[in-house]
């Protein structure tokens, strides 16, 4: 988690700087506009107008163009945890196409083993699983920018399997005195579950085709095959499960831009 | 813009905060205790209160506590129904069932001790609770009822299995006439 908050911060840092490009070009407008009303001469602001909406007409119409392509990388989350948390080790690669101007196709692909100490029972869930969907991106870029600010939809699936390594026995009456850890080893394999995801997630393009990017996910299982008289705790690519259907998950991605093609850019009256 | 990152990020440290917070609720049937009725050996369908009857586990310290008193009368009972739980390591459980437990008439005072014999299984509950262990009477010989080491006769008179499958204390396991 430590790692992840300094990443966070360096990237939150990295948008900070495209907003105040953003701001840049917005007081030049009106600081011309205080210019003219200093000047409280009714012609002279005409004149000033024309010549503003002619030369910003001939500028933009042939400069703005979209480059369409594929965009694959790596979740550094998963990669840094397995560093510092003992009981984790996972992998994910993601990739989108851009389909249209807004539209993104997007898929991720991982592999999980995860270890989960509770205070009861001790399991390790590994597998692999893929999802699959599409982005919304809802942001306006400036000329050149290719940011994104999406929301978007993915269908999950995971195949996996279970080892319930130590249990205990809830007894609220330990007249008996309480009954040490049972090691138990156990394996459940071929259990499958698969869901659907709400993704929130924004992506800066740091330099040439290199995009940094961080996404935040609300899981709904639609399917979990479980084992007998025992759950599944955890889902690789799902993450924890609770007592209902939902879940929650986050990546930071760094991902590099293959160019395909470009489109040009119409302008919208 | 800014702002909705910085709550984005909030909301995503925040989640990751909060992974220890359930507890197994006292509600959730666990481990059950094996649920023991006292009956009238003269008319058998009327339930008839024990008086002063302690139950102590062989091999255990003090008896169950019954009560909510401070003193020793907290292991002590006079009603019609006891819970006693069973050893989840083992598949016997022995308990000394003593009458009139501290009366100052010895001839009244009456030891008998009975053997459950069962088999264990455990099941699962959830991730807060873990497992529960469900026992089974066995179907041959559920239980043993012997006289206390010093014999003293036997007060229970008839012993008799309603529910051979202990999994919940909602009804009642054991029924014991006297």
């Amino acid at each position: 988690m430590k790692h992840t908050l300094k990443y966070s911060f360096s990237f939150l840092l990295l948008m900070s700087l495209f907003l105040t490009q953003a701001q840049v070009t917005v007081p030049t407008n009106t600081s011309t506009e205080r210019t003219k009303i200093e000047g409280e001469i009714p012609e002279a602001p005409k004149q000033a107008k024309t010549k503003l909406s002619t030369t910003t007409k001939t500028d933009t119409i042939p400069v703005k163009t979209d480059r369409y392509g594929v965009r694959v990388g790596i979740d550094l989350y998963k990669i840094t945890r397995g560093l510092y948390d003992k009981n984790y080790n996972g992998i994910e690669l993601v990739g989108d196409y851009r389909l249209t101007k807004k539209y993104f196709l997007a898929a991720e692909l991982g592999n999980e083993n995860k270890t989960t100490q509770d205070a009861r029972l001790n399991s390790t869930a590994k597998g692999t699983y893929l999802k699959f969907g599409f982005d919304y991106n809802g942001y306006e870029n400036w000329l050149n920018m290719e940011n994104i600010i999406s929301v978007g939809l993915r269908y999950g699936a995971s195949t996996f399997s279970q080892e319930l390594n130590s249990y205990k026995i809830y007894n609220p009456n330990p007249y008996w005195g309480e009954v040490p850890e049972i090691v138990n080893g156990d394996k459940f394999s071929g259990l499958t579950a698969s869901w659907i995801e709400v993704v929130a997630g924004v992506k800066a393009k740091v330099f040439n085709n290199v995009f940094v990017g961080f996404s935040l996910r609300l899981n709904r299982l639609i399917s979990n095959h479980k084992p007998a008289n025992f759950d599944n705790l955890y889902i690789p690519g799902f993450n924890r499960t609770y007592n209902g259907d939902f879940g929650v998950g986050l990546n930071y991605t760094v991902t590099y831009f293959v160019p395909i093609y470009k489109k040009k850019v119409t302008a919208k009256k | 813009m800014k702002k909705i990152l910085v709550l984005l990020l909030i909301a995503t440290f925040s989640f990751s905060g909060c992974e220890k917070d359930d507890i197994c609720d006292a509600n959730t049937s666990t481990t059950p205790r094996l649920v023991i009725e006292f009956y009238d050996i003269t008319t058998p369908s009327l339930l008839k209160k024990v008086t002063k009857l302690k139950v102590i586990g062989d091999g255990a310290p003090e008896g169950i506590v019954f009560g909510t008193a401070t003193d020793d009368s907290k292991y002590l009972t006079s009603e019609s129904t006891i819970s006693i739980p069973l050893k989840t390591d083992a598949d016997t459980t022995t308990y000394s069932f003593i009458l009139n437990y501290g009366n100052a008439n010895p001839s009244l005072v009456n030891e008998d001790k009975i053997t459950f014999n069962y088999t264990r299984e455990n099941l699962f509950v959830s991730r807060a609770c873990g497992y529960k262990t469900v026992f089974s009477l066995n179907a041959t010989s559920p239980y043993t009822h012997t006289d206390a080491t010093i014999p003293d006769l036997l007060w229970i008179k008839a012993i008799s299995v309603e529910k051979n499958n202990i999994d919940n204390e909602y009804e009642t396991h054991i029924k014991i006439f006297f």
